[in-house]
């Protein structure tokens, strides 16, 4: 699943006929400056300025400005770049008309299981959240399309009538279209308003999901993925992904500031349960972390790297379960040069090692690590006899 | 007994190396089971017409590669089951093809990041067929004792520890492929192991889910019990809570479910397979579906170490009521044979070498010469006379030595391009011959007329010193023995026009003041055969030859010195002709004497 920012999310509505307010990204005043030259809207219409960062929270943080003319908006926009939230600093702002309205309506698409959901009703913004009831739904198989009818029928038992009715049908069939083709999971548009000046329906806010699977098959994705929680990636997950996206098999990490048990385990779904574990006994999570699918043994080393850079960390859980295809030597000899890099570079000072691991070739691999205490690693080793997460109760007890 | 995969499952594999290296894995787990290969064919376009060789005990079995399914089925009507090992971007198209052949009724896709929409098409097409599509992401499915396929079950090892050779009475149902093993294992362990354990793939929307195995599972008799694995996201665990609750079943349900971490991460983070998104207000979340699951009365153990204990628990109770008997293990077991490379780690067998080496091994990250690392060398500031010194007499020489050699070399990289073994050269440049053959060419060309006398002339030398020989003593035992002195003699030169690069050489070295034999005792052969005929001088082929032993190289080496010189000569005369694009050289019939009997009758033949 990939979050995608506003501006390219409201590109892919507009893309589908779908009507939007015009906007910018800038990333800087001066350009701001020469657009709004170049743009009669900028004078014609209030203005919003918003933080295009994926940052949660913006209305909070003072990095949504509403009501502008264009003069505030350019003041708004030069007080908001460069600004630094938290481990991110602000490098774009995305400008756009205010729409005039008074009714606010809602409208999502979203994958199930069974196939598609679309969802209309006659009221947004918070107004929807506190009236759930209000949602009605049209549920499609997979592969099958709305009927105009089907849509019409949807608009008008969500409370819409006469002309209005027709024209959310529309648009929530353009909300479709663009869902289906855009392969994405989840589009939801809050509020759907009513333009004031000609009586059509324009999207105000969009939460855009897509499939990163499917980027092969759209080229016209030229923007970046956004990250899901509420903060940008951090430089060291950044290298991450780029090594991901090189290789056979996959490596992944998610800093977690503030705790103390970092993470590098085996596999998407044991690393998860490493996590459980950590947190059940109390624990402090310092990362999450996972490499799979045998990949080559130089991405795990730049994983292990990572790992061992988390600052205040007091045990490295290094976790798995018994592999299937992923050659335990050698993707081990990648965690063991990134000990050692580690160790040289005077990290991993009074930090407790703990292995548990099997598969192909995990008598050498398991030996290998083993030896790392020869060297002066504080290092405890067990093989496939000792449950999986057992060595995260072993390394919380053992403070 | 068991379900989706049997000892009747035969199978075609889409793809190319990944599914070559998952029927190698399922190769290994028939032989442990003493069964024929359940693979019969591969569809592979790229590769289609040729055979996949599959290591099958010690032997090989070569199974064809089809350009499409069809092409398969027909050759082999018994195929039923498809593995898609097809990258994520054809994935689609793949398992459309195999659904839609009437002889396949399972198709288990391996592929990962398969677009979410194509995961539901297909999954949808296959339920209108009335087919299982698994996946994608699945690791495998595995039948103890019947069927594989896939890598699940992982190394040979594995398959034996974790008791894969024979049913148990456990079913397993996971969306991990990392875990899959790890329950197995415990199954092997803590209980009786195994009938069939499915990955199901930890995609959001895998085609098949746990409720419709549990079916299956239900209606297996010999599945006594069922383990889910589950993961936070989406609603499978739910759905399958609900079928269990639904009324009382025939198998016991063991469950557990990941991603508690969860509750306690920033808002927003999410961890693991690409399944593992949490829906609005809490549904889809690991407390959820643990919730359900209990609910429901399935087992569901607090932490994944306790699964163990639990599973166990059943096992005994089950065990207790003569549901199940203790498993009688088989006396002996195939063991896979060892490839000759793993037999000698172990100490198992001894190879007789077939070659022997004492100058070079490419064995570590870098080539050693005699034991020194190339980049040692480098770094220490030892030149190519060095490395000369090391690989062909297995010594490092001076300083000095490496000088003269480094003379030797320049002054005989070339002699222009009329010598025998330039003009062969370019002759096979001209008639458009490649580098490599040319300069061969041109080496075939020394020989004892031709650059070939310097290892005969240090022999010569070197008899005489070392028989402190006197030169008339020499010449007459030369004339008796061998006829002309190799190194004394040259086509043009003469004591009136004498050749400089001896000079050069034999100054060079004089001024050493080095003990030098070999050379003053060739240079007092010169003074006694240059009187007899002023060109019968000491040639550059003689000089090198004896300063070459003067310095200690070993009479066989001696050719050498001069083949590695001239072959810069001669690499050189050859890149000279294709700048120039040469054409072809034919001689004139004016530079050739026809010297044949002149045209005449050919007679009847007899």
């Amino acid at each position: 699943m990939a979050k995608v920012l506003e501006g390219p999310g409201m590109g892919l509505m507009k893309k589908w006929g779908i009507n939007v307010p015009n906007y910018v990204v800038v990333t800087s005043v001066d350009e701001l400056t020469k657009l709004g030259q170049a743009n009669e809207w900028f004078k014609k219409s209030k203005l919003v300025v918003k933080a295009h960062e994926a940052l949660g929270s913006r209305f909070k943080l003072g990095l949504v400005k509403v009501d502008l003319d264009f003069k505030a908006a350019e003041a708004a926009a030069k007080e908001m770049i460069g600004r630094q939230v938290g481990s991110i600093t602000v490098a774009q702002v995305i400008v756009s008309e205010m729409i005039p309205h008074k009714e606010e309506y809602y409208c999502a698409v979203k994958s199930t299981r069974e196939g598609t959901e679309i969802l209309v009703a006659n009221c947004g913004g918070i107004e929807v959240e506190s009236n759930w009831e209000r949602v009605k739904r049209l549920c499609l198989e997979i592969g099958q399309s709305p009927s105009p009818e089907s849509l019409e029928k949807l608009s008008k038992d969500a409370g819409f009538t006469g002309a209005l009715a027709k024209k959310m049908a529309e648009f929530s069939g353009k909300m479709f279209a663009c869902f289906d083709n855009e392969d994405a999971q989840y589009l939801e548009v809050n509020p759907v308003v009513l333009r004031a000046s000609d009586g059509e329906l324009v999207a105000l806010d969009a939460v855009t999901l897509l499939d990163g699977d499917a980027k092969f098959r759209h080229p016209d994705w030229n923007f970046a993925f956004a990250a899901e929680f509420g903060r940008a990636y951090s430089k060291q997950e950044v290298d991450v992904m780029a090594v991901d996206s090189k290789i056979k098999g996959s490596v992944k990490f998610i800093e977690i500031p503030g705790g103390d048990t970092a993470m590098l385990p085996a596999g998407g779904g044991a690393s998860v349960y490493y996590s459980d574990a950590v947190v059940a006994r109390g624990g402090k999570l310092a990362n999450y972390a996972e490499y799979s699918g045998d990949p080559p043994d130089w991405a795990v080393e730049v994983l292990t790297e990572k790992v061992c850079s988390l600052p205040g960390i007091k045990n490295i859980i290094v976790g798995g379960a018994i592999a299937n295809f992923t050659d335990v030597k050698k993707t081990f000899g990648g965690i063991i040069n990134g000990f050692r890099k580690a160790k040289s570079e005077g990290k991993l000072k009074g930090v407790k090692i703990w292995v548990r691991r099997g598969g192909p070739r995990e008598k050498e691999g398991l030996d290998a690590m083993r030896a790392l205490k020869d060297e002066g690693f504080d290092i405890n080793v067990f093989d496939r006899n000792t449950p999986l997460t057992d060595i995260v109760d072993k390394a919380l007890q053992a403070k | 007994m068991s379900i989706l995969a049997n000892k009747d499952t035969r199978v075609v594999i889409q793809g190319g190396q990944a599914g070559v290296n998952a029927a190698r894995r399922m190769a290994e787990f028939c032989y442990l089971i003493k069964r024929p290969l359940n693979v019969e064919a591969f569809v592979y376009p790229p590769d289609a017409g040729k055979t996949n060789e599959i290591p099958y005990g010690s032997g090989l079995i070569a199974i064809p590669v089809y350009k499409s399914i069809a092409d398969a089925t027909k050759t082999h009507p018994s195929i039923n089951t498809s593995l898609v090992y097809i990258g994520a971007d054809r994935a689609m198209k793949g398992g459309m093809e195999a659904l839609d052949d009437s002889h396949i009724k399972v198709v288990s896709m391996i592929t990962e990041g398969v677009p979410e929409k194509d995961a539901k098409v297909l999954g949808a097409h296959a339920r209108k067929l009335g087919k299982v599509f698994n996946g994608p992401s699945s690791i495998g499915i595995i039948s103890a004792g019947a069927c594989r396929l896939g890598v699940i079950g992982g190394a040979f090892d594995n398959l034996v520890l974790s008791k894969l050779y024979r049913e148990g009475s456990f079913g397993v149902i996971t969306k991990s492929g990392g875990l899959s093993n790890e329950i197995i294992w415990i199954c092997s362990q803590f209980a009786d192991g195994i009938t069939t354990a499915i990955g199901i793939g930890g995609d959001a929307y895998p085609g098949t889910d746990y409720v419709s195995y549990l079916e299956m599972f239900e209606n297996d008799p010999q599945t006594k019990a069922v383990v889910i694995v589950g993961e936070m996201g989406g609603d499978l665990e739910e759905r399958a809570a609900e079928w269990y609750g639904a009324k009382q079943r025939r198998v016991k349900l063991i469950a557990v479910v990941s991603g508690f971490c969860q509750e306690s991460l920033p808002k927003g983070m999410k961890f693991g397979h690409a399944g593992a998104k949490e829906g609005l207000k809490g549904e889809g979340s690991a407390r959820s579906k643990s919730d359900a699951l209990k609910k429901s009365g399935a087992l569901v153990p607090a932490t994944f170490g306790a699964l163990g204990p639990a599973i166990k628990e059943i096992y005994q109770a089950l065990l207790k009521s003569g549901q199940v008997k203790e498993p009688v293990e088989p006396a002996t077991l195939p063991k896979l044979p060892k490839t000759v490379e793993e037999a000698m780690k172990a100490d198992e067998v001894m190879v007789a070498p077939l070659i022997r080496t004492t100058i070079s091994d490419d064995r570590g990250d870098e080539p050693c010469y005699d034991g020194y690392p190339a980049s040692e060398l480098i770094n220490k500031g030892y030149e190519i006379p060095h490395v000369i010194g090391l690989l062909w007499d297995k010594r490092l020489i001076s300083k000095q030595e490496a000088e003269i050699i480094k003379r030797i070399m320049m002054l005989s990289a070339d002699h222009g391009p009329c010598v025998s073994g330039a003009y062969a050269t370019i002759l096979a440049a001209c008639a458009g011959i490649g580098l490599s053959q040319s300069v061969a060419a041109g080496m075939i060309m020394i020989g004892p007329r031709f650059g070939g006398a310097v290892t005969d002339a240090g022999r010569f030398f070197k008899y005489a010193v070392d028989n402190k020989m006197s030169v008339d003593e020499f010449l007459a035992y030369m004339k008796k023995n061998h006829g002309p002195v190799p190194g004394i003699g040259h086509r043009v030169k003469s004591l009136r026009n004498p050749d400089k690069r001896v000079k050069e050489l034999v100054g060079y070295v004089k001024s050493l003041k080095i003990k030098t034999p070999c050379l003053d005792f060739a240079l007092e052969v010169e003074k006694i055969t240059s009187v007899k005929k002023d060109n019968l001088i000491l040639n550059v082929d003689g000089t090198m030859a004896a300063v070459l032993v003067d310095i200690g190289f070993p009479v066989d080496s001696l050719n050498g010195f001069f083949i590695l010189s001239r072959t810069i000569g001669l690499i050189g005369h050859w890149v000279d002709q294709k700048r120039q694009d040469s054409r072809l050289i034919r001689l004139f019939d004016y530079l050739v004497n026809y010297a044949a009997p002149k045209r005449r009758e050919v007679p009847p033949l007899k």
